[in-house]
């Protein structure tokens, strides 16, 4: 990974841009029905660990080539990101086979209420973040 | 004028199965997540773990030009089907690893890691 970034700075023109934008791992993902007006919470979705250890991977490489001096941090932020499924079946299909995620949802509302509305649709908003660091002169060797 | 979107989930993508890999926000939204057009305006772009192009062509009417590079040669065939598809002409891809990356020394103005890192 951090090779990676190395080579990314090469490639960057003094003073250009990386933009790192991944999946959000800490915090959770929420399972919300789509209602007539807004979403109604309905549960939440955790990174799985495997995908945890990945994210902070990646982490630990950017800080380095920051350290390194390669890169300075200029800006960060999240946006969130809504998943649309056509009812809860699809929603929980897709959990199953997505490896970010865990597979079940920790539900917040009773069994009933889920089978009431399980043909409605369904969306999982999700955290994206990002970074904006710009690529220094490296003076190293 | 400004419209009012009537379905809920209207506004944030069509509704995708549950086995597809089409889950990422749009490449608009994603680049407004960032900072919006400004950010690849005239810029010459990189789109590193570029997958079938969906981000790269999304922000290619914007930019220069922008080239996209993914080791999967299989969705590097799906990019360029899919620029041909859009008669995006500013847009190259080519398959290829992160490590060892096929272009000159400060080719380009901004590199998107988008969901690769």
């Amino acid at each position: 990974m951090v090779d990676a970034l190395g080579e990314i700075h090469r490639v960057l023109a003094p003073g250009g841009t990386l933009v790192d934008a991944r999946p959000d791992s800490r915090v959770p993902a929420y399972v919300e029905r789509a209602k007539p007006r807004g979403f109604q919470r309905f549960g939440l979705v955790n990174t799985s660990r495997l995908e945890l250890v990945n994210d902070r991977a990646s982490d630990r490489a950017i800080a380095l080539v920051v350290r390194e001096g390669l890169f300075k941090r200029r800006r960060r932020g999240r946006f969130w990101h809504r998943v649309p499924f056509s009812s809860l079946a699809d929603l929980r299909k897709y959990l199953s086979e997505h490896l970010r995620f865990v597979h079940r949802a920790e539900w917040v509302v009773d069994g009933a209420t889920r089978k009431r509305y399980s043909n409605e649709q369904f969306v999982i908003r999700r955290a994206v973040r990002y970074e904006l660091l710009s690529a220094l002169v490296h003076h190293g060797t | 004028m400004r419209t009012v979107a009537t379905d809920p989930v209207g506004d944030v993508g069509r509704h995708v199965p549950a086995v597809s890999s089409v889950l990422r926000p749009l490449p608009l939204v994603e680049l407004r997540g960032w900072g919006g057009p400004p950010l690849v305006r005239g810029k010459r772009v990189l789109d590193l773990g570029c997958g079938d192009g969906r981000l790269a062509l999304g922000v290619a009417p914007l930019a220069k030009s922008v080239d996209g590079i993914d080791p999967d040669p299989d969705a590097i065939a799906a990019a360029k089907r899919n620029a041909r598809k859009a008669g995006v002409g500013n847009v190259r891809f080519a398959a290829g690893a992160a490590q060892h990356l096929p272009y000159p020394d400060a080719a380009f103005d901004v590199v998107i890691l988008s969901w690769t890192l």
